[in-house]
């Protein structure tokens, strides 16, 4: 079973885009706490010593403490100890009161303090700073009334966690943060189909034919995945495609050589025969012999007509006839054809109208194969519709007032013949015909053929 | 006399061809394969040439002896009938005929193909009250008995048309041959020019009779 087989990540793109499509699901259930985390340690870790500021309760029974060590020192050792604890306490402000109401040392100086305290400023500061900001702590010395008190003041913002002095910074670091993660999780994916997408197209590119290949060329094969595969399975194909068009170039060129060697092989004994025929003319005496030897020789003619037809048809049909389009004059091309015409016509005593215009008609064709196909039709006039004695060629152009772009007007062709219906002498195979129309549709031209008892009228015109 | 070097490997076709043509009066010399033509090409005044050899084919030793020879006609006779071959055939050949060939066709054409070969031979052409000595066209109305005087162009175009006698020339081939450039849709030149060669050399220039004009086609000498 396939798929049990154990997916390898850089073979599979299905178990990449299952990873994507994980990583996408579990984008914020998952990437939010381990921000916040992340974050939490980055704050603490900024912040390696513990804030001393940060427990009032600690503040105030240290404060205390110190306080009743003070008992009964003098000034010079209060001061002293103040200054060791300032010393501690940086952030702190403090300042002592001594047993008589005098502010004495204050850090740092504190210009606000009264020099001396009287009762209603002593309570009125003890309203005022309770619970408020700066945390004030105050404490008498030596734990009994009476013998001044020391003061410590902390402002609030130095006892919060660190965590939460950088709260501000911290959503906008979250979202910065979330941010690049989903800018990172986009440009993933986008890579992901990139170069999905980069190889299709390369592949697609490989298999566009032009005009110079007839098959694609080989792709290289850098990755084992599923694009991988198909495109190891897209050269296996180009290379039984390259096989077979070569075997079939081989097997055409074979069929050509054979229908030319089979041409050239028909031709060689009528040449023969038509020379015999020649020498016996001057041997045979009598009108019967001479015109049965003229009759051989014309059914000779006919049947090279009928090789070389042959050889047209199945070139024609196979598709490996010589084409190549031009643009063309055909007014040009119809006179000139005519005029190679004209004396065989002349001889059948045929009455040759010809109605040409005077300026040229343009249409994108080969003119050999317009010419062969002129050549078919007044060959087939001259041989079927001798007892009209009449042909008339005509090139019409294309109406100007409705039809202003190149490539209409029609050629027409008209005897007076009995008509394809009607009996003629040398009525073949159609094989002429044949190619005719073969290579009209392959010209993209119409014909259209109206043939009565009383003549035929072709007319040849652009689909 | 002249002589026509002649490579066939068919047997009855050679030796019926060669009877005929030496009682048209040629000498012929008959190879049944290419290898020694080279030897024998240099004493040739023609070359008629199969394509089916054995060995070298026919377009390989026509091209060789085109190459060497070039004055020398080369005229590919073939059983072989498919427009590339004739293409390639007409890159080095003079004339192409097709077997099974008529032997007066062969003949016509290789007189055609001697004559455009050899311009010293002098030929004297009647035509009605006309004497035409080619190759000059020196042109003398034998009632007369006095040259006819013909401008370059009016020259040019008689002698294009004498040069296909029998032939409906288009006036876009006359033009082309004798002007060297494109026929434009609808110029008159040539028509003006015709007219004033008729008034030369027809006896009457309203109803011509040497000049002739296919209706709708073009212009036609016939010779009698």
């Amino acid at each position: 079973m396939k798929w049990l087989r154990p997916l390898r990540l850089k073979h599979s793109l299905s178990s990449q885009y299952l990873l994507l499509i994980i990583a996408a699901v579990l984008f914020l259930p998952i990437a939010l706490p381990v921000v916040s985390v992340l974050l939490f340690n980055i704050g603490n870790a900024g912040q390696a010593a513990p804030n001393p500021y940060q427990s009032g309760a600690a503040l105030e029974s240290m404060w205390h403490k110190e306080a009743r060590g003070l008992a009964g020192a003098g000034a010079v050792d209060i001061d002293a100890k103040l200054r060791e604890l300032k010393g501690a306490y940086p952030e702190a402000d403090m300042f002592w009161v001594d047993d008589l109401g005098q502010t004495m040392l204050a850090l740092p100086e504190q210009p606000e303090l009264p020099d001396r305290w009287t009762p209603s400023y002593t309570v009125s500061f003890m309203k005022q700073h309770y619970n408020a900001d700066p945390f004030t702590i105050v404490a008498f010395l030596g734990e009994h009334d009476g013998a001044g008190f020391m003061v410590m003041q902390v402002p609030r913002e130095h006892m919060e966690p660190p965590y939460q002095r950088l709260w501000i910074h911290e959503t906008t670091f979250i979202f910065v943060t979330m941010f690049i993660i989903l800018v990172l999780f986009l440009l993933l994916s986008w890579l992901f189909f990139y170069r999905i997408r980069t190889r299709l197209l390369g592949l697609q590119r490989a298999m566009a034919i032009d005009d110079e290949r007839t098959t694609p060329e080989p792709v290289t094969v850098l990755n084992l995945d599923e694009i991988g595969r198909l495109e190891s399975s897209f050269n296996t194909m180009v290379e039984q495609l390259r096989q077979s068009r070569q075997r079939e170039e081989e097997e055409e060129q074979l069929r050509r050589q054979l229908i030319a060697n089979l041409s050239h092989d028909l031709r060689t004994p009528l040449t023969a025969i038509r020379g015999h025929i020649y020498s016996l003319r001057e041997e045979v005496s009598s009108p019967e012999g001479q015109s049965s030897l003229e009759l051989v020789d014309s059914k000779i003619g006919y049947l090279s007509e009928l090789i070389d037809n042959l050889l047209s048809y199945s070139l024609l049909y196979a598709g490996k006839y010589p084409r190549h389009p031009e643009r063309t004059d055909i007014v040009r091309l119809v006179r000139a054809q005519a005029a190679h015409w004209y004396p065989a016509f002349e001889e059948a005593s045929f009455v040759i109208e010809l109605d040409l215009p005077e300026s040229g008609m343009y249409w994108e064709l080969d003119p050999r194969w317009l010419e062969r196909v002129l050549d078919n039709l007044f060959q087939n006039v001259l041989r079927h519709a001798r007892s009209g004695r009449y042909i008339e060629i005509r090139v019409e152009l294309p109406d100007q007032a409705t039809d202003t772009r190149e490539g209409g007007g029609a050629i027409l062709i008209r005897d007076r013949g009995p008509g394809m219906q009607g009996d003629s002498p040398d009525k073949g195979t159609g094989l002429g015909l044949s190619i005719v129309s073969l290579m009209l549709q392959e010209m993209q031209l119409r014909w259209q053929i109206d043939s009565t008892e009383d003549g035929t009228t072709i007319r040849i015109q652009p689909d | 006399m002249t002589r026509i070097l002649y490579i066939e490997d068919d047997h009855d076709i050679g030796s019926w061809t060669v009877t005929d043509l030496q009682k048209r009066g040629y000498q012929v010399t008959w190879l049944k394969t290419g290898e020694e033509a080279d030897t024998h090409a240099g004493d040739a005044d023609l070359v008629i040439l199969d394509i089916m050899l054995p060995g070298l084919d026919g377009f390989t030793i026509g091209q060789r002896l085109k190459k060497q020879w070039p004055d020398l006609p080369i005229l590919m006779l073939s059983a072989r009938t498919a427009v590339d071959d004739k293409l390639l055939g007409l890159q080095f050949a003079d004339d192409y005929l097709t077997k099974p060939f008529h032997p007066d066709e062969l003949a016509a054409r290789i007189q055609v193909l001697l004559r455009r070969g050899t311009p010293a031979e002098t030929r004297q052409l009647a035509l009605e009250h006309l004497s035409i000595k080619l190759p000059g066209c020196q042109i003398i109305d034998t009632r007369t008995n006095e040259e006819v005087l013909l401008t370059g162009k009016q020259f040019h175009i008689f002698m294009y048309l004498l040069k296909h006698p029998g032939q409906v020339l288009t006036k876009e081939q006359i033009y082309e041959s004798v002007w060297g450039e494109p026929y434009l849709d609808g110029d008159k030149t040539l028509n003006v020019h015709i007219r004033y060669l008729r008034e030369k050399i027809e006896a009457d220039p309203s109803q011509p009779t040497i000049i002739q004009t296919v209706r709708g086609i073009g212009f036609r000498v016939r010779l009698s």
